[in-house]
């Protein structure tokens, strides 16, 4: 992960590699604030339950916001059609999530609310985010932790019965609902049940192991419309076309472009991607998060980062040792000379400041040569403060699964050594833009999850993700669906022998064709990997113009490559994973071209997206709201070219103020 | 591939948890009787005659509320019953196992589950041992019984003379020894086996089920076992 | 180190299945058992073969979709431990190690490693649910669940749907993973409305694909979450339950 920065540094500047577009609504209600949603939701059409099964919904993912838009759909009587490339709806990657999920319940006398919940989110989020959407996250909040508690989700208990909830990054109060370290398995699963229960009523039909490959927009319609998608039945090869009145797509994260990251193997961006092809803004590509507590790289062949949950930080002190390269085993290094960086730069938040913030702070030291480990690339997360403290049962029982976990992964025992963390890929604020009702620039493809932009900005503060996909599934689709599909009622859909049907259908046969056909020598695996190094080298957790320009010039070149020397193993027709790869590869090739323009387009550091060129006195990040304060929303013109739209942001009940971790 | 296309298989008569719960309670049934006969069977340590007053005793108990045998034709109605129901749900649930489990054997893990993968083997020996048995002891009838067999009167039995007759002939004894390590074998897992299937959640009563069981196999085992090798060491005569 | 691999290599459900034995050089012993496969794929690819398919995604042990047999063994040497979370430094430099997909009659192979676990959702679809709608719950702090039932409730939960236990099943038995997601379910208290036809309904279904429990326990030992023989009993109980006081609740 060296930064090979290119001899012409300033070859390329934002003006090479995108032009400006118009400004965008985001189409929030103009009565801001907590009564927003309200009134949003009292004007929003209905359809009567006479009605509902004439309308065919189309949901792609039965991750957390996929699985929850269906069944609610299903419970309410559409005929919902659910997707996904898994055996199971069941191993969505919401699955992986472990820390908790956050909720303005405000139970507790920590003087917590909805207000202090949008606060923490909109300034967690470094202003980048629709401060509309927030008061939605964190209304809707309650009812979805009742109703996964409701449907099976066996969230943990005080010993007085009560939910238990604990701290996250980033906010001072306990806000964060959890299943031990595995709040993630117990949502998805949930959900996928309830998911399944309308597949038992009949309301649902899923389709496993069917992955979509395109976007079906009627043009006939004024302003084109969402009505259908490409599916390639992973299992026969077969590709058909799947019609309905809606599309909505909760896909998921794309933070697996980098190759190693937090995601699974098979994540990727592809049903976003294909939209955007097809005419779907990608708002804010460039800000994707590092999780400060990933586990370091070991090996060329490791698959994969695997993250330890965030909860660590809530009892676990991170230090490196104050010598650079200091060569003595952790335990032998004395208090005196260990540094708790954290802890000292953030007294307010300490070994909770946020993401972004504890990321950085992390790569400072690793730069600094401060690292320790084998390859000096990570920071020590110690337990040896709390052990003395709280004793080994109470700390087996709220983090025993992750030393396990960890133990396994490195043949260490965090009982008995401090674990080695390092920042590692993450999570994906950036995704199809949407407005207020979860609707892209596509009239009829919706949006949830993490597969959209909403309310995270530029930087995500944990447990708030599970939350968001949550509440579009559970709380916001199943609302703002009907009042697209009302004015509807009658349309029949799209006839499989329509013309965008059959020009779709075509088009991707076609493009697979071309791919399986692809005859050269490496597998897309490798390709893949060459991604992530140059992305983790230039768009990292800092960038710069000049790393960012030859970022692209080395994407655009690995593009080349992979055009003239894929391989594809095996046929178009049947189960054929190289062929899966092959195909989000390609996708991710684009995006990581992307992401680098956003990164090099937005000239000031927010959140995630830190420029080396704009940073404060102390090293913090220097957002500039004069120009900036806006989503970048891209639209893909012809051959490649991208233009930049802006939707402007407002902020009504969160002023806009540098973030400030050290003192409040 | 699309869940919805659900093939319903006929469901059969029995289902799965009827013959499971057959099992278990004639698997109980017998394991109270062979418990208790077994305890009746240590009174040929009492010598000839006390065990032949027994054995006259099963015939005429309860006269003449029951008639003579009548309580025998009881427990012989319940034991046939039972072990017909035992003997064709084992067989049902045999068979639909080995469907489910597909056309490639799996490498069992070594000994672990040794006395629950061979139930139906142990189960087959004892169904072979019940049958030479009841020939042997019950109806003599050779080659099964001994030369020496007599079988009961109504005043009087040769339940004892009978049993060493035949144990003395050192195939037989040995084979009523090997028996006793199959009906231990199996008892043991059976009880167990029961518990579960019978519900049984509660973290105590597993971990008492879990030593019952194998302490009543081996109870019934040893038991059984010393009068076939007392005999062949010519202990009993 | 260097490890000879005989995998089992099948195009289609319908085709013939055969083992081919390959050399897998250069492998570390940190490396995954998946990593090896992804390694061997690669020269695979690079040596104008069709690689080995097999299922896999969050690689961390939680997502159910990893699952080969190894040398006979369900999921790998180590027990109660995933295929994805195996590491190469279970076997000798030198061995050969045997790959073949989860056998079960219930799961069919779909390519070389992978299979059709769709069965284990139909078991799902019997009954594992909780029928209250988006929107309609009360409020969870309303009624109290004490920490223990919540612990215990989630010991059941943490199943992650891999179908090692079938796999591992001398019966093909599928009463591990439905015994578990009963058990989950009937120990909170907003799901207990449903009980009965809960535990008619998911056994049905169970009975439909899957074999008998003969309570070999084989499941447990390879079952990567570490679900206990009693999720069985459990099953038993619930299903004994509903028949002795009718089906609904
Ligand atoms: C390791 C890890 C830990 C995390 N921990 C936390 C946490 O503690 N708290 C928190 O709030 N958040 C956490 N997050 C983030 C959070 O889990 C995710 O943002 C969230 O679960 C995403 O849910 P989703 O429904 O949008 O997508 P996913 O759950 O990723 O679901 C995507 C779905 O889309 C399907 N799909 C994708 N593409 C296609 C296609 N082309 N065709 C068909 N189907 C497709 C997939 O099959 C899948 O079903 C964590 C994330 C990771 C990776
Ligand atoms: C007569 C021939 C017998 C055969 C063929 C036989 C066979 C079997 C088989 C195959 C099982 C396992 C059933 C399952 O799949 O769960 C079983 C269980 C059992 N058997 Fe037998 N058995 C026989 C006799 C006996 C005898 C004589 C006893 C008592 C001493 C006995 C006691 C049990 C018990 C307790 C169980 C456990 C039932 C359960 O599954 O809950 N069996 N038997
Ligand atoms: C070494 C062990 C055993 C000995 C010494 C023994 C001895 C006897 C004797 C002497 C009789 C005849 C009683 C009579 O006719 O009055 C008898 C009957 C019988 N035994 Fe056993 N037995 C043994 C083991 C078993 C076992 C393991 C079983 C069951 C699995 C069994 C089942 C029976 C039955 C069903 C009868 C017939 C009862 C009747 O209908 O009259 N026995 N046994
Ligand atoms: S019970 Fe265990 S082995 Fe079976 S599916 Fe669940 S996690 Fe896998
Ligand atoms: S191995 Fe099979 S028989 Fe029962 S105890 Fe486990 S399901
Ligand atoms: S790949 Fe997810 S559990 Fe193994």
């Amino acid at each position: 992960m060296t930064a090979s920065l290119p001899a012409d540094a300033s070859a390329l500047t934002p003006n090479d590699v995108r032009t400006i577009g118009d400004a965008i609504a985001g189409g929030q209600p103009t009565l801001g604030g907590p009564n927003a949603w309200a009134d949003r939701k009292l004007h929003y059409n209905l359809v009567s339950p006479l009605n509902r099964h004439k309308f065919r919904i189309i949901v792609v993912g039965t991750g957390l916001a996929g699985a929850a838009c269906a069944a609610a759909l299903g419970e309410q009587g559409y005929d919902v059609h659910a997707f996904t490339f898994h055996d199971s709806p069941r191993r969505a990657h919401s699955v992986a999530a472990q820390g908790g999920i956050n909720a303005a319940r405000a139970r507790k006398v920590d003087n917590d609310s909805l207000a202090r919940f949008v606060k923490d989110t909109v300034k967690g989020g470094d202003f980048r985010a629709r401060e509309a959407d927030c008061w939605r996250l964190a209304e809707e909040s309650v009812r979805v932790i009742d109703h996964l508690e409701a449907i099976g989700a066996p969230f943990a208990r005080e010993y007085g019965g009560q939910l238990a909830t604990r701290s996250f990054g980033g906010v001072q109060v306990s806000r964060t609902y959890y299943t031990r370290g595995q709040t993630g398995q117990q949502l998805e699963v949930a959900a996928s049940q309830a998911l399944l229960r309308q597949v038992a009523a009949g309301t649902v039909t899923l389709h496993t192991r069917s992955e979509m490959l395109d976007l079906i927009v009627d043009n006939e319609v004024e302003g084109g419309a969402a009505r259908g998608i490409v599916v390639r039945d992973l299992v026969t090869g077969r590709i058909w076309s799947q019609t309905g009145h809606a599309v909505v797509l909760a896909t998921g994260g794309y933070g697996n472009a980098f190759f190693k990251s937090t995601l699974a193997k098979n994540s990727n961006v592809s049903a976003a991607w294909r939209a955007h092809r097809r005419g779907a803004l990608f708002a804010s590509p460039s800000f994707l998060q590092f999780h400060p507590t990933a586990l370091p790289l070991g090996s060329d062949w490791q698959s994969k980062t695997i993250l330890m949950s965030e909860s660590l930080r809530n009892d676990g002190r991170i230090w490196v040792p104050v010598q650079p390269n200091d060569p003595r085993a952790a335990n032998d290094i004395p208090e005196a000379e260990r540094d708790y960086y954290l802890e000292r730069r953030y007294p307010a938040y300490g070994n909770l400041a946020p993401r972004d913030v504890a990321s950085r702070a992390a790569r400072d030291e690793i730069e600094a040569g401060r690292g320790v480990g084998p390859l000096h690339n990570s920071v020590y997360l110690d337990f040896r403060d709390p052990l003395a403290r709280l004793g080994r049962p109470v700390l087996a029982e709220r983090y025993g699964n992750l030393f396990e976990m960890y133990a396994d992964a490195t043949g260490d025992s965090p009982y008995a050594v401090p674990m080695r963390i390092a920042p590692g890929a993450h999570f994906a604020m950036g995704g199809l833009w949407s407005d207020y009702d979860l609707m892209t620039n596509i009239p009829g493809l919706f949006v949830g999850g993490e597969a959209g932009w909403a309310y995270h900005g530029a930087n995500r503060l944990g447990a708030n993700s599970l939350l968001s996909a949550n509440v579009d599934g559970w709380f916001t689709l199943p609302y703002s669906i009907p009042n697209y599909l009302a004015p509807l009622l009658g349309t029949p859909v799209l006839a499989d022998d329509a013309e965008s049907v059959l020009r779709a259908v075509a088009e991707t046969r076609a493009s697979v064709e071309t791919l399986a056909a692809s005859p050269g020598t490496q597998g897309p695996d490798r390709f893949h990997r060459r991604l992530g190094e140059i992305l983790y080298a230039h768009c990292g957790v800092s960038r710069s113009a000049a790393g960012l320009a030859e970022g692209i010039r080395l994407i655009r070149n690995l593009r080349h490559d992979f055009q003239a020397d894929l391989r594809v193993a095996g046929d178009a027709d049947g189960f054929n994973q190289e062929l899966e790869r092959a195909g989000r590869v390609a996708d991710f090739i684009d995006l990581a071209e992307l992401m680098c323009i956003d990164a090099l387009d937005r000239d000031e550091s927010c959140g995630a997206h830190f420029r080396l060129e704009h940073q404060l006195g102390d090293g913090e990040a220097a957002r500039d709201d004069d120009n900036w304060s806006f989503v970048s929303a891209w639209e893909r013109g012809p051959e490649g070219t991208y233009l930049r739209h802006q939707e402007p942001l407002h902020f009504e009940s969160v002023q806009p103020e540098t973030r400030n971790y050290k003192t409040s | 591939m699309s869940s919805t296309v659900r093939t319903h298989a006929r469901r059969p008569l029995l289902s799965n948890f009827v013959c499971k719960t057959v099992m278990a309670v004639t698997g109980l049934i017998f394991s109270a009787f062979v418990l208790v006969h077994m305890l009746g069977n240590l009174k040929v340590y009492l010598g000839a005659e006390h065990f032949n007053d027994y054995a006259h005793w099963l015939r005429e108990a309860f006269e003449p509320v029951l008639p003579y045998e009548g309580l025998l034709w009881v427990l012989r109605l319940a034991l046939l019953a039972s072990l017909a129901g035992h003997v064709a749900c084992a067989a049902l649930l045999w068979r639909r196992a080995r469907v489910a489990r597909g056309p490639v054997r799996r490498r069992s893990l070594p000994w672990r589950s040794f006395t629950a993968r061979t139930m139906p083997v142990t189960g087959l020996v004892l169904l072979f041992f019940i049958i030479f048995h009841l020939l042997d002891l019950t109806t003599g009838i050779a080659p099964a019984a001994s030369g020496a067999f007599e079988a009961a009167t109504v005043n009087t039995s040769h339940a004892y003379e009978n049993l060493v007759a035949s144990f003395q002939r050192p195939l037989v004894g040995v084979f009523y020894a090997l028996a006793m390590i199959v009906l231990g074998l199996h008892v043991a897992h059976g009880l167990w086996a029961a518990a579960n299937d019978l519900g049984a959640t509660g973290r105590r009563f597993r971990q008492v089920a879990v030593v019952a069981s194998g302490v009543v196999a081996l109870v019934i085992m040893l038991g059984n076992i010393s009068i076939p090798i007392f005999v062949l060491l010519g202990v009993l005569k | 180190m260097k490890l000879t691999l005989k995998i089992w290599r099948q195009d289609s459900a319908a085709a013939a299945g055969r083992f081919e034995s390959y050399s897998l050089d250069g492998a570390g012993e940190e490396f995954t058992l998946l990593e090896a496969l992804d390694k061997l794929n690669d020269t695979l690819v690079e040596t104008g073969q069709v690689p080995v398919a097999f299922d896999s995604d969050c690689r961390e042990g939680i997502c159910g979709s990893c699952g080969v047999t190894v040398d006979g063994v369900p999921h790998g040497p180590v027990a109660n431990t995933p295929s994805c979370r195996q590491h190469l430094r279970s076997f000798a430099d030198g061995s050969t190690v045997t790959l073949e997909p989860f056998r079960s009659g219930a799961f069919p192979v779909v390519r070389d490693l992978a299979v059709d676990r769709s069965g284990l959702d139909r078991i799902i679809e019997g009954g594992g649910y909780v029928s209250i709608d988006a929107g309609t719950a009360t409020d969870a702090d309303a009624h109290q669940v004490s920490h223990e039932t919540a612990e215990a409730a989630l010991d059941f939960a943490a199943c992650i749907g891999c179908g090692a236990c079938v796999a591992a099943c001398p019966n093909g038995s599928a009463s591990l993973f439905t015994g578990a997601k009963l058990m989950h379910l009937t120990l909170l208290p907003t799901t207990r409305q449903e009980r009965g036809q809960r535990a008619t309904g998911m056994t049905a279904a169970m009975d439909e694909e899957f074999g008998p429990c003969s309570v070999i326990g084989e499941c447990v030992e390879v079952c990567p979450a570490g679900i206990p023989l009693t999720a069985i009993a459990g099953l038993n109980r619930e299903k004994l339950r509903s028949v002795l006081r009718g089906k609904t609740s």
